[in-house]
């Protein structure tokens, strides 16, 4: 396998991760630190610390020593100018002294000061850059089980097994390379685990999620799971992981010691020299110096000298100095002398993780003998098992020497000359010295540096290490891309039956909500927006004009309390609403502010047909089946909204349209407004509601949305002598707007009551009892907040929706909708104003275009104010 | 919050299915003067501890349901359909 390291090519064994393979092509620097670009090899090889975060396919900052190699992956450093082996900015860690610990509270104490320099620093300190690439597709998935392990070391997979031979569904969640843990790197653990890995491959209700890591423990014992690279068509998957019993199985990682140049390249974890060596068979280096106590510091001697690395010495920390060479470590100064090397083993105390106890709501407690921080009363369904647990943990504390170039946190460059200053400055509360310096803040999240900032917090107040605590284990650790918490980029969207005649006609697409609605049509012409309108506005005025409606919310309500529920819930009454008979309906909270609007038909004896607005549908359900659920009514609601299509035919040759498609009498006579007939027109059964939203005379038309692309058609086609044309969402706006007809959520708030919105006609407060009678009744008397009111622009010009009113200099309201009309020859519009200002005829001024023009109040339609031509 | 809700019909599920609905609470009277209907239609007792609340199943059954919710651990104690159970 080949992959491209910037403009090398690198060549890669089965089973390497992207760092191995680089450390065995002889690549050393790995990465530049966060704020002195000191330049950092491999160190834990685990995926704990912040040395080996690259940008690998353009994702950045990802942990390179756990990232699996596959063919024709691009690998890049980041933070570095122009490379690894020579960086820039480096320099910078010359002028420490100008940036002592909290050196941005410091020195950017006012905002201009900090937005001055904030782009160069931006520039220099940090992580890697987030660069727009190519479409990475990132998936959601839910899973749940009896028994999550999270770890698939060897104490995690006993208890995976242990869990399925008691029949429970497991999951194994193992964030490395290979399963096993350290018995696959270590010798002391016996022989490789071979057989009992393949046990669990084995075991059918073990599922395994390996190459992927659980960053969160939350509330119900749901597990936040990053799977890498699922499947070729994701580079990412998020699991919404629930378990039953939580299993932290996690390990124990080992930590960095503190003393001089402890971040020089070849200064590496004990574990990561001996995972390099046994899983990729790569040897760290030559001559290695050994640092640790004698016991243990004698196993990973042993080791590694059979590994065929040559042991220069074991030093005890105790006895260290520094580290000596410039970018690579070349040897150990101790107080006996200094010890020429090319790799120094660091045997560091080993931190439990368990993490996830605490974020499950357990304690974290420091044990002295063990030298570790341990969970103490963990909840009944999360348990620690192995080394998590703390067992087979025994730490002695190394010195922790104060000096400027011995680094606690690696992430963000805090030595621990810096973490004594802050202590000395008052910071000297774990919590407080976090947040002022950012050690534990970084990538590595606290996992190398925590254990040493309590040590050097403690030795400097005085306390002992339990007395000053931890730090608070808090979700996503690791971190998550925000890719993956996004999820896939999914919008539902719904089409109308009659969508592809639209195409067929030419059409700009108007997005409302999920819906696509015809905005206005084209012909497949180049036109404008205002001549297409108008000359849709034209054909609906003296023609006729056909409207997809069919997005209206569409309710089948029966049942023999019906009648009672629509009476409850809308301000109008309904009961006693005869068969063939269409209301239109207001709906309003219980303080009587307006909910939604539609329109009550009453089919048959136990039959309404309701329709809400396009938007509010789900609510409008919603909040019927409440109210039949709390009265326990014999009611029962059905949606039709996407079973059937709906088409508004609407202008003064609107009958004789209809008329060559049907038998039933429409003349006004027999089918009045407000009048609904169940009809056959062209064959296909349909619904008719003779109302008027756009002024004319008109039929709304429901069909099943299986014939209503036949039924547009056919009367666009008998409508076609008469001049009939489709027309779109804009020309309905500006036709609605001329007969003043409010739009729920345009023209009203989530403050208006019906009596502001000039709407008191449509309230019956005689009902006996009405959601929102009471406030209501209440407000019928008190009218002194804000009307909703007509205006004519007197000069030229349109306002924009949402235009200032202006009275004496002040605001004193707002436009809601405004158009040019036709039929006025002038802008007009609806707008909030007080209420002394909402009568006929008064004057008040808009702010047009930085302009304030005077406008006439009128509290009547602006077309056809009497109604005739609807009735017609 | 990821707290689970036994739904009455569908068993366990993600509260991320629900739509919440508020505290139970009786309704004034259709006499009660205005002031108790603002209280009614404003005013919460957010109990820190044991409240009935009205849950809708959105992404489920779509069901109205109650549910008896511990404010402070989320757990859930029971639910039920208001017509299962004679008060």
């Amino acid at each position: 396998m080949k992959f491209r390291f910037h403009d090398k090519t690198i060549e890669a064994q089965p089973g390497d991760t992207v760092a191995a393979a680089l450390y065995r092509s002889g690549q050393r620097i790995f990465s530049r630190s966060f704020k002195y670009h000191r330049p950092r090899g491999l160190l834990c090889v685990s995926g704990k610390c912040p040395n080996c975060l690259m940008n690998v396919d353009g994702i950045p900052n990802v942990r390179t020593c756990i990232t699996p190699v596959h063919e024709g992956l691009r690998v890049k450093a980041q933070n570095a100018y122009p490379s690894l082996e020579t960086d820039f900015l480096s320099v910078t860690q010359r002028f420490d002294w100008l940036m002592p610990v909290g050196w941005y509270y410091k020195t950017f104490t006012r905002p201009a000061m900090w937005h001055a320099v904030e782009p160069a620093i931006r520039k220099v300190a940090g992580l890697g850059e987030i660069l727009p690439s190519g479409p990475r597709e990132y998936e959601h998935a839910w899973m749940h089980a009896h028994t999550v392990v999270i770890g698939g070391g060897w104490a995690g997979m006993q208890a995976a097994l242990a869990a399925a031979e008691r029949g429970e569904q497991v999951v194994l969640i193992d964030d490395q390379v290979a399963l096993g843990g350290q018995a696959c790197y270590r010798k002391r653990m016996g022989p490789r685990p071979d057989a009992i890995i393949a046990r669990i491959r084995a075991a059918a209700n073990i599922r395994l999620l390996q190459n992927s890591y659980c960053f969160g423990l939350y509330e119900g014992n749901l597990l936040g799971v990053l799977q890498r690279a699922p499947h070729p068509g994701a580079s990412e998957r998020l699991i919404h992981l629930r378990a039953q019993q939580t299993v932290v199985a996690s390990g124990a990682y080992e930590a960095p010691i503190v003393f001089p140049n402890n971040d020089l390249v070849g200064v590496m974890l004990s574990t990561g020299v001996l995972r390099l060596l046994h899983l990729h068979r790569v040897q760290a280096g030559k001559r290695a110096v050994v640092v640790g106590k004698s016991l243990q510091a004698g196993e990973v001697a042993e080791e590694l000298r059979d590994g065929g690395i040559e042991i220069v010495a074991i030093v005890d920390p105790d006895t260290i100095l520094k580290a000596t060479g410039s970018s690579t470590v070349n040897g150990i100064q101790t107080r006996t002398g200094h010890f020429s090397c090319d790799l120094v083993v660091i045997c560091g105390p080993r931190i439990p993780d368990n993490g996830f106890v605490a974020q499950a709501g357990g304690r974290i407690e420091w044990s002295e003998p063990q030298g570790a921080f341990l969970p103490t009363l963990p909840p009944s369904n999360v348990s620690a098992v192995g080394d998590a647990s703390g067992e087979a943990v025994a730490n002695t504390i190394a010195p922790l020497p104060t000096s400027k170039r011995a680094f606690v946190c690696l992430c963000s460059d805090v030595t621990s000359a810096d973490l004594c200053d802050a202590v000395a400055e008052g910071f000297n509360h774990i919590e407080t010295l976090k947040r002022y310096t950012t050690a534990t803040m970084g990538p590595c999240q606290g996992r190398m540096c925590q254990l040493s900032a309590i040590g050097v917090c403690a030795r400097e107040t005085g306390r002992s290490i339990g007395e000053t605590g931890m730090t608070t284990s808090r979700p996503p650790n690791p971190g998550v891309s925000l890719g993956a918490l996004a999820g896939p980029k999914h919008h539902p969207l719904r089409r109308t039956p009659m969508h592809y005649a639209h195409q067929d006609l030419g059409v700009v697409w108007l997005d409302m909500g999920d819906w696509q609605r015809p905005r206005y049509y084209t012909d497949h012409l180049a036109a404008s927006e205002e001549e297409r309108v108008l000359l849709e506005y034209r054909a609906v005025r003296e023609a006729a004009g056909l409207i997809d409606v069919s997005t209206l919310g569409k309710l089948d309500v029966r049942g023999a309390d019906s009648g009672k529920l629509l009476d409850k819930v809308y301000t109008h009454r309904f009961s006693d609403l005869p068969p063939g008979r269409v209301r239109y309906a207001l709906m309003c909270d219980e303080g009587g502010i307006i909910l939604d609007d539609g329109t009550v038909s009453r089919i048959s004896e136990d039959r309404y047909f309701v329709t809400t607005t396009s938007g509010n549908l789900d609510f409008v359900q919603q909040w019927l089946e409440w109210q039949i659920c709390a009265t326990g009514w014999d009611v029962h609601i059905t949606n039709v909204t996407a079973g059937y299509g709906a088409m508004n035919l609407a202008g003064p040759k609107s009958r004789d349209t209809l008329r060559k498609l049907t038998e039933c009498d429409l003349s006004s006579g027999s089918f009045p407004y407000m009048a609904c007939r169940e009809a056959k027109i062209k064959g296909i059964p349909a619904i008719l509601l003779r109302i008027g939203f756009v002024g004319e005379t008109g039929w709304e038309i429901h069909c099943p949305a299986e014939s209503a692309e036949g039924l547009w058609r056919a009367i666009l086609g008998a409508g076609h002598e008469f001049g009939v044309r489709p027309f779109g969402v804009a020309t309905q706006r500006l036709l609605r707007l001329e007969k003043r007809h409010v739009i729920v959520g345009v023209d009203t708030d989530a403050l208006t009551n019906p009596y502001e919105a000039d709407m008191a006609w449509a309230v019956k407060l005689d009902k006996k009892e009405f959601i929102g009678k009471t406030l209501l009744a209440h407000a019928a008397k008190d009218r002194s907040r804000e009307r909703l009111v007509g205006f004519v622009l007197q000069s030229p010009g349109v306002p924009e929706d949402g235009a200032a009113v202006v009275v004496d200099g002040q605001p004193a309201g707002r436009v809601t909708s405004a158009r040019y009309s036709p039929a006025q020859l002038a802008a007009v519009g609806l707008a909030w104003v007080k209420t002394s200002l909402a009568q006929d005829g008064v004057f008040i001024d808009l702010r047009v275009n930085g302009e304030l023009l005077k406008a006439k109040v009128t509290m009547k339609p602006f077309y056809d104010p009497e109604g005739v031509r609807l009735r017609q | 919050m990821s707290f689970l809700i036994p739904c009455p019909n569908c068993g366990n599920r993600s509260v991320y299915e629900f739509r919440f609905g508020g505290e139970v609470q009786a309704p004034p009277t259709s006499a009660a003067p205005p002031g108790d209907w603002q209280k009614h239609r404003f005013n919460r007792v957010n109990a820190a501890g044991v409240q009935a609340e009205w849950w809708f199943h959105r992404s489920g059954c779509r069901q109205w349901m109650q549910a008896v919710r511990n404010t402070v651990s989320n757990e859930v104690l029971e639910s039920f359909l208001p017509g299962d159970k004679q008060e």
